[in-house]
């Protein structure tokens, strides 16, 4: 063993989340660390990354794992790291690097709708969230001052104060979906981390359409600022360091982590307080991994929930061709989508979701069917104009209910480090699936509108994945059914946090990081209150958990 | 914007035509092939296979121009890619000049005759609009901004990653 750090606030794991818990931190004046597994990117890298890609539709070719930290990588062929038990595969994916897996991201900072967190009591269906939307909305909007969020009131999130920015101006192709779906289907702008003007010293959006795999310019909000925002504030980071175990003394507090270096090398790292916030994925591996004599469970288990209601956002979709010019690929990749079906009674039958349509360019991937088609001469150059200029697509981005069968383990496999592998169990339940037949009656209508021929829909009974890695280590208030209490405290450990969409009871149908963020705010006030706090926050009971 | 005549750079590289280089290529053709690429005859074609190889990316493109410095990259990327490469490509031109196989009818005749040389219309096209040669862990990328899928829809759209304008430009209607 070598080397020794310490330091009042550790978090483990340099995400967009944790990021912004550990600047609120040592904002406060605390010292912070951050341990990240994987390395330090840099920005020009990964485009210049993404443009030598032989494999440009696969947006994690530019972040390619590092030995010591795998990630899951499924193109050109699964890497194995994400261990899959079924029956239903989920083939998650996440960057295990400095600033985490908002380096790519479509910065869709969305706020749930009130509703979601109280469909037990509604709908009869998942759980209540042990706090109220209306608890949320103070710390929605400091989440949303930080990343730079930009967004309209129409999307059925009530909101206090104004967004810090207007709308990002909306493609030609989106006005045209708005304009030819009112009234059936009202089409609003997404509620995005993207500049709609300078802000914060960086740039407004100039339509690279690059959103995924990364922002060439710095319009976007990832993780990577967060990262900075947390140096500046004084936070330490240390990367390529694999924390492998957390450690607690006799009284059930934690005393320290330990991670590997790359060489591995074994470190110590002790603090007052710890924040686990590796994803909701890592995190409950770490816990389970970090079992002991007196949990033999893995630590903050004693309720055999963690790692349990693995949920993301899984997807079906119609591709088709409009009967007018739309050139997807003109201005940012996700503007614009259905806000309406979100929430209602039917949730008490079926899933809620959202209907999002893709700016995404077509060429690459209309290139490649013509291709496959084996269309040449003449006749390739006026199919992929044609083809490009009118080809979109619209999904659905559906409820997962929490199901504690739905969980990830440690897999019996190890990674280079001597670490064992995460094992996901997924299965996609009737609940979701009856929402996917019902919103085929949307992709019907709405392709109708559109003039739309060739209409391809995704294969039944197959659905693509989101990568909002949700549930895991839930937030309740009953130590017997959920991790975290709803500060994000875990109930078995007095001074180990969790910050992550992993403490998200439901899913509903939003992409979590804004409500990830939001609420590691709040665990961050929780745990070392700001001067000059929200009014809102004045209700919450404050604490001071460091030594 | 301004968009960029997708032709002009292929035009430039090119340069001003060497009539014995256009006799080169043309004498690889038939009338049939020929006609299929009247404009290709002009194209420089250094030896036989890569004049060969010029003349096939003409009829399986069907562009009007193409880029003698990426045909050269393109070349040598699937020579090296595929080791019968030159000898597959001299027998398909061969077998296109004999037998008057309509372009849009190539593939289905290939797969219907079970020729092994079916998969190479795909590696030239995929090479010239992709930009990429090879497959699985061995693919290549030679071309990106360049790709003939690139430079297919220029005056409309910028690859990936390349700003599209100033902020909100995007607004408008494309064309």
């Amino acid at each position: 063993m070598s080397g020794q750090l310490s330091a009042d606030i550790v978090v483990i794991g340099s995400g967009i989340i944790g990021s912004l818990a550990a600047r609120r931190l040592a904002q406060q004046g605390a010292s912070v660390l951050i341990l990240e597994a994987g390395p330090r990117l840099e920005r020009a890298r990964v485009v210049a990354a993404f443009r030598n890609s032989p494999i440009k539709g696969n947006w994690m070719a530019p972040y390619p794992p590092s030995p010591w930290a795998p990630h899951p990588i499924y193109v050109p062929q699964d890497n194995g790291y994400l261990k899959q038990a079924g029956p239903y595969p989920y083939p998650a994916e996440y960057i295990r690097a400095v600033g985490g897996t908002t380096w790519h991201w479509a910065a869709q900072a969305w706020r749930l709708v009130p509703n979601d967190v109280r469909i037990k009591s509604l709908y009869g269906v998942g759980v209540d969230w042990p706090l109220s939307y209306e608890e949320l909305d103070p710390w929605y909007q400091e989440a949303e001052e930080i990343l730079g969020v930009a967004g309209a009131d129409n999307t059925g999130s009530p909101r206090q104060h104004p967004f810090p920015m207007e709308p990002v101006a909306e493609p030609w192709s989106m006005r045209r979906f708005r304009e030819r779906l009112a009234p059936a289907y009202p089409v609003v702008a997404n509620t995005v981390a993207r500049n709609s003007r300078g802000y914060d010293g960086r740039p407004a959006c100039v339509g690279n359409n690059s959103c995924q795999p990364i922002c060439p310019v710095n319009a976007q909000y990832l993780g990577i600022n967060a990262v900075e925002a947390a140096e500046a504030a004084g936070a330490k980071v240390v990367p390529n360091a694999v924390v492998f175990r957390i450690e607690h003394d006799a009284k059930g507090r934690i005393a320290a982590v330990h991670y590997y270096a790359p060489d591995k090398s074994e470190h110590r790292v002790t603090g007052a307080t710890f924040i686990l916030a590796a994803n909701g994925i890592e995190s409950p591996k770490l816990l389970l991994l970090s079992a002991s004599d007196k949990y033999p469970n893995g630590l903050a288990n004693s309720s055999g929930m963690v790692g349990r209601h693995l949920m993301d956002h899984p997807s079906t979709s119609l591709t088709f061709y409009a009967d007018e010019e739309l050139w997807l690929g003109r201005g940012p990749q996700s503007p614009s989508s259905i806000n309406t079906l979100r929430d209602g009674a039917f949730r008490s039958q079926h899933a809620p979701y959202r209907l999002d349509f893709t700016n995404i360019s077509q060429v690459l991937n209309v290139t490649g069917d013509l291709i496959k088609e084996g269309v040449y001469g003449a006749e390739f150059e006026k199919q992929l104009r044609w083809r490009a200029a009118r080809q979109v697509n619209v999904k659905n981005v559906l409820e997962v209910l929490p199901n504690p069968d739905n969980r990830i383990t440690l897999s019996a496999e190890k990674d280079a480090m001597g670490i064992p592998k995460p094992e996901a169990h997924y299965a996609i339940d009737d609940y979701t699936r009856r929402a996917a037949e019902v919103s085929k009656a949307d992709f019907a209508r709405i392709a109708e509108l559109m003039g739309g021929t060739g209409l391809r829909y995704s294969a039944e009974g197959q659905f693509a994945n989101n990568q909002h890695i949700t549930g895991t280590m839930s937030m309740g208030n009953d130590p017997a059914s959920s991790v975290v209490d709803a500060f994000g405290r875990t109930h078995d450990h007095e001074n180990l946090f969790v910050c992550s969409t992993g403490v998200m009871p439901t899913a509903a149908t939003m992409n979590s990081t804004l409500t990830g963020v939001a609420l590691a705010l709040r665990t961050a006030e929780h745990i070392l209150p700001a001067k000059n706090a929200h009014a809102a926050t004045a209700h919450s009971s404050h604490e001071a958990s460091l030594a | 914007m301004a968009p960029e005549e997708p032709d002009s750079v292929a035009a430039r590289r090119n340069g001003p035509v060497d009539p014995s280089r256009r006799r080169l290529l043309a004498g690889l053709l038939t009338a049939y092939t020929a006609s299929l690429i009247p404009w290709a005859l002009a194209q420089p074609a250094p030896h036989a296979d890569r004049g060969a190889f010029t003349a096939l990316s003409a009829i399986l493109v069907g562009r009007q121009a193409l880029d003698a410095a990426q045909a050269t990259r393109l070349y040598d990327a699937l020579a090296a890619a595929h080791p019968n490469f030159p000898a597959d490509v001299q027998a398909l031109l061969t077998l296109l000049n004999e037998r008057h196989i309509d372009p849009q009818q190539l593939q289905g005749v290939l797969d219907g005759e079970h020729s092994p040389l079916a998969p190479l219309p795909r590696q030239i096209l995929g090479a010239w609009t992709l930009g990429v040669v090879g497959s699985g862990e061995g693919a290549r990328c030679v071309a990106y901004e360049t790709a003939l899928n690139a430079v297919i829809v220029a005056d409309v759209l910028k690859p990936p990653t390349y700003a599209y304008g100033a902020y909100g430009s995007w607004a408008s209607k494309p064309l």
